[in-house]
């Protein structure tokens, strides 16, 4: 399953705050599509992702934005 | 001529806001009885909810921070003191007060959020909080009193209300322990779900050095899973796991009752909206604002006023005819308070991120000020000195 997170205009709390909101309710195996326009979401995905053990598929600048697909890969349940 | 109805359901920030805002533009109106403006409130007293972080961490009185809702609104507001059981959006209908039913011609949901500690196991029991009640709030100041050593955890759950009151209770923590020289015997640890301290980079920038500087330990991307009680353990979504020998949480919230059994807001109540005309997705005639919606801002008492503002705009506009529409900028100002009497203000829009600055005295004493301004606030008579102060927090289109 694919969820879209769109938290472009937020950087407080910031698209860290979408992220967690979705990944509890996801399962193992499903992909989280996180549209950001905070320049920091790239580097604080990616510090997530690695400590959490989770899987960054896809990051992407688009026009005005960037698009993260993350693979939930390391949840215990 | 038929008389149009505006149902608000809460009488919280937002939606005492709203409604005394549009008692305003709508006075004439209102008199000659072609419209009426409802608010459905279920509580007998309003709280002003950043009272909780003077009663939880300087033991202020609960008292002076809630009023009667009938007190706050303007004269040709109507009040019904009853919970909205269901809201259905597609006859524009609510039920209230157990069954009884209400059509409206326009809809504002000022439900608010719920912190939840049950959504985690293990969390209800083992924390305390001020995000809920007076009451829990009055808790942590009895239970910080008593405390002489041992480690503090204050920790964050996603998401919550007032993205700074975690970092204020964490210098409040540290400020208050000192007072009472213990903080030597006692290890104060902030465990964030961010990579840093604040969400917002420039404003971790100046919190971050003054939390080492008070020997203040952050565990940063420190997400809660679930909570050992009997080991005073919590573990992460990360893998990690915080020993604690008392357990402040800012617990994860969720919307309304109302909105997830009226089947809008999904599961976890958050309600659909545009983020810009404020209206609940696919419904002109209805509008959310404040915590209730999903909108990716912080839920904070000046998103809900400054959307109330933007709300009460486009609502006369439709009824007035003016084929004007108010689009919400995404402005939020929110104070942090460090402790030691200085403050910053988290400003920014959807297109500005919150900047750097340095904590001052002044915006400490504005924050306290506001304080005491908040019941003049909720009635509208400051709007012209937030509008200088702030600017405008919307856009003005034409329609089509
Ligand atoms: C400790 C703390 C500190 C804070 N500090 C700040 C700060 O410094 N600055 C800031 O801007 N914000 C701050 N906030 C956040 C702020 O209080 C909230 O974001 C704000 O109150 C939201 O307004 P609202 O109208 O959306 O919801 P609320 O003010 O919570 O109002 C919702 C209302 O809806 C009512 N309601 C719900 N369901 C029903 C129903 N079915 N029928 C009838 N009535 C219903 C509730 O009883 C409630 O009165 C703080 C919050 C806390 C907890």
């Amino acid at each position: 399953m694919r969820h879209v997170v769109d938290a472009r205009g937020s950087f407080c709390p910031g698209p860290i705050t979408e992220l967690i909101k979705t990944y509890r309710k996801a399962q193992v195996g499903d992909e989280i599509e996180l549209l950001a326009t905070d320049p920091a979401a790239k580097s604080d995905v990616a510090a997530w992702a690695a400590k959490s053990g989770n899987e960054i598929v896809e990051m992407k600048e688009e026009q005005g934005y960037i698009r993260m697909i993350i693979r939930v890969s390391s949840k215990s349940k | 001529m038929n008389m149009t109805r505006i149902a608000i359901v809460g009488g919280g920030t937002g939606g005492t806001i709203l409604a005394n805002a549009l008692s305003r533009k709508l006075g004439e109106e209102i008199r000659e009885g072609l419209v009426e403006v409802v608010v459905f409130e279920r509580s007998d007293s309003h709280v002003y909810q950043p009272g909780n972080i003077d009663i939880a961490f300087r033991g202020a009185d609960p008292a002076g921070f809630r009023r009667p809702p009938s007190n706050l609104l303007r004269r040709g507001v109507k009040l019904v003191q009853k919970a909205v059981s269901s809201i259905d959006l597609d006859n524009r209908a609510l039920k209230y007060n157990e069954g009884e039913k209400m059509d409206y011609d326009y809809l504002v949901a000022a439900t608010g959020s719920v912190a939840t500690p049950e959504l985690v196991p293990g969390l209800a029991e083992a924390s305390l909080n001020f995000h809920k009640t007076q009451e829990d709030s009055r808790k942590i100041w009895e239970a910080l009193s008593r405390f002489k050593r041992g480690r503090i955890v204050i920790l964050t759950a996603l998401p919550h209300k007032c993205p700074p009151s975690p970092v204020e209770a964490v210098f409040l923590v540290d400020e208050l322990m000192r007072k009472r020289g213990v903080r030597r015997d006692v290890e104060i640890v902030y465990a964030s779900p961010y990579t840093r301290a604040y969400p917002a980079h420039g404003i971790a920038d100046v919190v971050e050095p003054e939390m080492e500087n008070r020997d203040i330990t952050l565990r940063s991307l420190f997400n809660i899973d679930y909570v050992d009680p009997s080991a005073r353990k919590v573990f992460s979504l990360e893998g990690e796991e915080l020993q604690y020998d008392l357990l402040i949480a800012i617990p994860p919230h969720r919307g309304a009752d109302v909105v997830i059994n009226s089947g809008i807001g999904g599961e976890e109540g958050w309600i659909p909206t545009d983020r810009h005309t404020l209206n609940i997705k696919g419904y002109d005639d209805a509008y959310a604002i404040g915590d209730a919606t999903d909108i990716p801002i912080s839920k904070s008492g000046v998103v809900a006023h400054l959307e109330a503002i933007t709300a009460a705009e486009s609502i006369a506009s439709q009824i007035e005819g003016t084929g004007r529409v108010y689009l919400y900028n995404g402005r939020i100002n929110c104070p942090l308070e460090m402790g030691g009497k200085r403050a910053v203000f988290v400003s920014g829009t959807y297109t500005k991120q919150p900047e750097r600055q340095p904590p001052s005295l002044t915006k400490y004493f504005m924050k306290r000020l506001f304080n005491r301004l908040y019941w003049t606030m909720l009635r509208g008579s400051l709007e012209p000195i937030f509008n200088a102060y702030l600017g405008s927090p919307y856009e003005v289109k034409h329609r089509g």
